[in-house]
């Protein structure tokens, strides 16, 4: 009875992929051609005919803005909590709180982007205001992970270090930034994917149904998970909904497998015999 | 430790950029309490939270999120009681029976299923599960919040699979072969020697894995059904208090009370949220030391 139970669980999780995957291909594949890839939406009702061009395009950009706002001050964070502040209550308190802030609800992160971004500061719903929102909602989860990368490289190099009286900046960028890069890379890409799946909290602060416009900060986007979601929810096309989120599915496990080889393949490297 | 001036530059830089990044973060905090704060003076916080109704732009409008608040807690509460035995039985199979190679398989999905978005998952309980659901209880519309529990359980399962898997891996051997040298069965040793070691880690995956049931938004808003009306059952339609901020902040204008309300209901949610994370760092740490 027991066995049943535990082998039955595992089942239960394979098939849930395999269900999503194979809905997702049978019910979206159809759709995908050149011409949906490559451009605009159209249609009497904006959808029921062309492509995602744009939702790709807006996609990729608010990835971009977002790792790059995110990213170096993840990694400077992340060496303050693993070499500089290493034990210090400061360091720990910081541990309490960005650990804390991952589990904040992706909507209230949007609420304060728009709060502060959106209306304080004046942006309006754009694709700078999404950006900068998307930054603030993986900052913690990537501090957590570099910060982990990091300390995943062995001590025995910190140590080397010292007693060859070279600084902790010369180990940092001659040693540890190197062994540890495979890992920070992996960090940054399941950030990105993080972003790229996120439509809460950019349906507040920067997509929009349909965006003719150039692409500019301050001008709203048309975001993937957010096309179908209005694809959906305003009953335009069911069709090009399966075939968006087959588009965006996709995307994100390139994203996650990459990252997830890079974890594996280069996981040996970080332990060292010095 | 020697330290050149590139050294001290680099601390300084890493220090400033982490504090500077937490008050970042804590900020969060204050701008929803100061947005929220004049309508919890005005209104009153038991109003607030024990109103039934929510009727933000009528002559004399109501500001109540005990609608939500119950929504929420169907929906949260629903897929906990799906996710958590599922999500434990699957994390004890993981560490204690599969064969290698299936449980790393398994461990791949599962990594992989939390990479897929909300909104995705959504959708398909929308366009999927919903259908199914009206022709087996043969409802004209399905969305309800079981729905949303059953859509929920799949998304926070992984979260629950890889706290008891860690919880039993880090268990170390000698408990299992002392319980195998008395010649009792690996159920029994599993049940009676190495769950009640791993019960606390599991307890904060399943606490952690709540919050997070609560806080979203793209799967309950698109599977709940979106009615104002206190739902009384598993099965009504509900609207928990997620689905509700992102479906009114974008045309409540700026600084009116309904802007105001619904900073004030994410204020709910968030220290709902917050405290359980809290908590739960706290539980599991004295469980460490």
């Amino acid at each position: 009875m027991g066995r049943i139970c535990l082998w039955g669980s595992g089942l239960v999780v394979i098939s849930v992929l395999i269900f999503i995957l194979s809905v997702l291909i049978v019910r979206g594949g159809g759709v995908l051609s050149w011409e949906f890839f490559t451009s605009s939406p159209k249609g009497l009702f904006l959808g029921t005919e062309g492509g995602i061009f744009p939702a790709i395009v807006g996609t990729a950009s608010l990835i971009v803005i977002s790792i790059m706002i995110a990213a170096i001050p993840a990694l400077l964070t992340a060496i303050y909590l693993t070499e500089y502040g290493k034990a210090s209550t400061l360091a720990s308190l910081m541990n309490v709180v960005i650990q804390a802030m991952i589990g904040i609800p992706s909507i209230l992160i949007g609420l304060f982007g728009y709060a502060l971004f959106v209306v304080t500061l004046g942006f309006g719903i754009s694709l700078l205001a999404g950006g900068l929102t998307l930054a603030i909602m993986i900052f913690p989860t990537l501090v957590v992970l570099m910060r982990d990368a990091l300390q995943a490289v062995s001590d025995d190099y910190r140590i080397l270090g010292e007693s060859l009286g070279v600084s902790r900046r010369y180990v940092l960028q001659k040693i540890i930034l190197p062994v540890a890069s495979p890992h920070l890379l992996s960090s940054i890409l399941l950030a990105m994917g993080y972003a790229a799946g996120a439509t809460a909290p950019i349906m507040v602060t920067a997509a929009v149904v349909m965006s003719r416009g150039s692409a500019s900060l301050l001008n709203p986007v048309m975001a993937l998970p957010f096309h179908l979601y209005i694809l959906f929810s305003q009953h335009i096309s069911l069709e090009r909904a399966y075939g968006t989120a087959l588009v965006l599915v996709m995307l994100l496990l390139i994203i996650n497998l990459l990252s997830l080889y890079l974890r594996k393949r280069y996981g040996k490297r970080v332990v060292s015999n010095a | 430790m020697l330290s050149d001036r590139k050294d001290l530059i680099l601390k300084w830089c890493s220090l400033g950029c982490s504090v500077g990044s937490v008050l970042v973060l804590l900020s969060l905090y204050a701008f929803i309490a100061a947005e929220s704060l004049p309508i919890w003076r005005d209104v009153g916080i038991m109003s607030l939270l024990f109103n039934q109704e929510w009727r933000p732009l009528d002559e004399l409008p109501q500001f109540g999120f005990l609608t939500m608040l119950v929504s929420t807690l169907w929906s949260s509460l629903g897929a906990m009681l799906i996710a958590a035995p599922l999500g434990m039985c699957c994390g004890i199979f993981l560490a204690e029976f599969a064969p290698r190679w299936l449980s790393a398989v398994i461990r791949t999905i599962l990594n992989i299923l939390t990479g897929i978005p909300s909104v995705v998952y959504g959708f398909l309980g929308a366009s999927v599960i919903v259908p199914w659901y009206e022709l087996v209880f043969s409802v004209p519309s399905g969305e309800s919040l079981f729905c949303a529990s059953f859509v929920l359980s799949i998304m926070v399962v992984p979260y629950i699979v890889s706290g008891t898997y860690a919880a039993f891996n880090s268990i170390p051997a000698e408990y299992r072969e002392s319980g195998y040298v008395l010649g009792v069965s690996k159920m029994y040793v599993t049940a009676r020697i190495l769950f009640p070691l791993a019960r606390r880690n599991i307890i904060t995956a399943v606490m952690l894995a709540f919050g997070r049931a609560a806080g979203e938004t793209m799967a309950v808003l698109m599977l709940a059904g979106n009615t104002l009306t206190l739902p009384l059952s598993w099965f009504s339609k509900g609207e928990p208090l997620s689905a509700l901020i992102a479906l009114e902040i974008g045309t409540a204008a700026v600084g009116s009370r309904q802007y105001q309300a619904l900073f004030a209901g994410g204020l709910v949610l968030l220290i709902f949220v917050s405290s359980i994370n809290f908590a739960m760092y706290y539980f599991n740490g004295r469980g460490r030391s």
